[in-house]
């Protein structure tokens, strides 16, 4: 009988699932994490490696393809989007012999599409699953258990971003921008759009479209192969001179860490912002403050020592900070409860008010319902407003 | 050809450049690595830009210390005798361009075996399972390492204390890079290591799939191997 574990966040859902991986099939579950390094192997360079590692049924009778894999053959892993890869793992399990799968909220990374007919495969299969999901409260024909909350990270939005002072962010105009990884189709091809302050913007788009791609590209981390960014008509490359414009919040946190601890990383991120006068630094109190309402109260915080949950919250402290003008949230509900969702859109909708321009990326459309927003859907290479 | 061909041909190519003593015999050895790499019906212009850069910097290094500031080769200041900025121009020339056939060598290997992946190449080879078990991780961490620089790269870009391209910024805070590509490292580790392959038993997996009989050898790996041997005995005898 499959099992889905309940409740909210910090109710120890993670600890639970592996006790339960553990009696069920000791050394011998697939595990899905949350975040990539526990997706895959890691011992792959390709993905035709990964399936070759796990493969071991002649003639699969599960099997679970949504994605053409064969032509993804050649591609690093890591370098599938965050949704491909829990795609390419669930994959991975139906070639294998294992009769037990683990996955820990990583289906939340799905869109729609994808996200059905993993829970149809997984419900519908002759093996065990045992799943954590901040979306489902239940599932037909599995056993839920309810795990009680215990009071820990408490995190309070409303207090962290009560101070905030409105602002007037600048107006972006995204012209003719083209961009494609060195091996791959076109990401971009002549894309434009025009985004206006003081309003949210969702982007919206199957698994691999390119949603992160374009957050990379606005924060400069990416160069385009063509094409320029205007702010209120004036040029902007960040590529060149340094983001200075987006407060970037990374679908997995821990791609954005710059410091072993807290300290460290508010440290190193004032002193980059200083270089720019146009923007007011928030004072390292404010910010040990703020961090303080996402849940860490000491600045000696090891970042990679807390549970992921906390670790996806304090990565919105710059976001909140209101310290920089646009503000980009990539897949911010992954991991978090159903209140914490509904707080976080409340957020968001607050901050696109004081004047902040806010993109965010999400496959969760109840959260994204809860928000105010406009739609940006990126197909066949073109941004469409 | 097959792998094991492969890396005997090469580590003969190898031993054949260390042996070599003359730019005569080099020349032999690079034109049977041209042929060997022309054959594989790709282009070769990468493996050769990739070797020369590699060569490149070492090459400017010797010319500064050897010829323009010593100004004698090795074997003279050994003589104790006068020696000339020729010598030491030849001993910078052989012992670059044995750099260059080695490398050179590598990157052919690698042309050869474009196609296959690393797993495969890993499994097709005549070796004990645990060195292609160490094989595979050292693979897996020179990957984990590329993606944490990736990362390291993204998330310094993003706060805006590095920059996309070339600049000041980068190099004054290129030790930040340094610092957050390792805690990057670590932190991909323990979550492989605590949560994926001990709940999977990943490792045990990895013996099956490497568990195949290696290929008998073919004609074309003796051709090479033949040919490479014959290298090696030309070096010898003519360093001899």
């Amino acid at each position: 009988m499959s099992e889905l574990i309940g409740g909210p966040n910090f109710s120890g859902r993670s600890g639970a699932l592996m006790e339960r991986l553990k009696a069920l099939a000791p050394g011998n579950a697939f595990f899905v994490g949350p975040y990539a390094e526990a997706a895959l192997s890691g011992l792959s360079n390709t993905v035709a490696d990964e399936l070759a590692i796990y493969c071991c049924v002649a003639a699969p009778t599960r099997r679970f393809a949504p994605l053409d894999f064969a032509t993804l053959a050649a591609r690093k892993p890591p370098t599938l989007s965050g949704g491909e890869q829990v795609l390419l793992a669930l994959h991975c399990f139906s070639l294998s012999d294992f009769s037990t799968i683990g996955i820990d909220t990583a289906l939340e990374q799905l869109d729609p599409t994808n996200r059905d007919m993993a829970l149809g495969f997984l419900s519908a299969g002759d093996f065990t699953a045992v799943l954590v999901d901040n979306r489902l409260d239940r599932l037909a024909g599995w056993t839920s258990v309810e795990r009680e909350p215990q009071d820990v990270f408490a995190c309070d939005l409303a207090a962290a971003t009560d101070k905030l002072a409105p602002t007037r962010a600048p107006a972006i105009a995204i012209e003719d921008l083209s961009f494609r990884y060195v091996t791959g189709r076109d990401i971009f091809r002549n894309a434009r759009a025009v985004l206006a302050p003081g309003q949210a913007y969702r982007l919206i788009g199957p698994n691999g479209a390119g949603k992160t791609t374009l957050f990379k590209l606005l924060a400069g981390v990416l160069a385009p192969k063509a094409g320029r960014i205007t702010l209120d008509g004036a040029p902007y490359a960040p590529w060149r001179e340094g983001n200075r414009l987006f407060a970037f919040a990374t679908q997995n946190p821990d791609h954005q860490w710059c410091g072993a601890t807290l300290g460290d990383d508010l440290a190193q991120r004032r002193r980059a912002l200083a270089r720019h006068p146009q923007i007011a630094v928030p004072d390292e109190a404010a910010l040990t403050a703020l961090a303080a309402h996402l849940g860490v109260t000491s600045a000696e915080q090891h970042l990679y020592e807390l549970p992921l949950v906390a670790r996806k919250r304090l990565s919105w402290l710059w976001p909140l900070s209101g310290a920089l003008p646009w503000i980009m949230f990539d897949e911010p509900t992954i991991g978090q409860d159903r209140a914490m969702r509904a707080t976080l859109a409340t957020t968001i909708e607050r901050l696109a008010a004081l004047g902040h321009g806010v993109l965010f990326i999400t496959h969760d459309d109840d959260f994204a319902a809860a928000i105010a927003h406009r739609k940006l859907e990126l197909a066949e290479a073109a941004i469409r407003a | 050809m097959t792998p094991n061909g492969a890396i005997l041909f090469g580590l003969l190519v190898i031993a054949a450049t260390g042996v070599a003593r003359e730019l005569d015999s080099l020349a032999i050895i690079f034109l049977v690595l041209l042929l060997f790499a022309l054959a594989t019906k790709r282009s070769i212009v990468a493996a050769l830009a990739w070797s020369l850069a590699i060569v490149a910097p070492l090459a400017a290094f010797m010319v500064l210390v050897w010829i323009v500031i010593v100004g004698r080769a090795p074997n003279e200041i050994a003589a104790g005798v006068a020696g000339s900025r020729s010598a030491a121009a030849a001993y910078v020339a052989i012992v670059c361009a044995r750099l260059f056939v080695i490398a050179f060598a590598v990157q052919a290997l690698f042309l050869r075996f474009t196609d296959w992946t690393p797993l495969r190449f890993v499994r097709a080879l005549s070796a004990p399972a645990l060195i292609k078990k160490l094989l595979v991780l050292t693979l897996s961490l020179i990957e984990t390492i590329l993606q944490a620089i990736d990362r390291a790269r993204t998330a310094l870009i993003a706060a805006g204390m590095i920059t996309q391209r070339f600049s000041l910024q980068n190099l004054r805070n290129g030790w930040l890079l340094v610092q957050t590509v390792w805690l990057t490292v670590i932190a991909i580790a323990i979550g492989r290591t605590r949560d994926k392959w001990p709940t999977e038993g990943t490792l045990a997996r990895l013996d099956h799939a490497l568990a195949a009989p290696a290929p008998r050898p073919s004609g074309v790996d003796i051709l090479w191997v033949v040919t490479a041997t014959v290298c090696l005995i030309i070096a010898w005898s003519w360093a001899g």
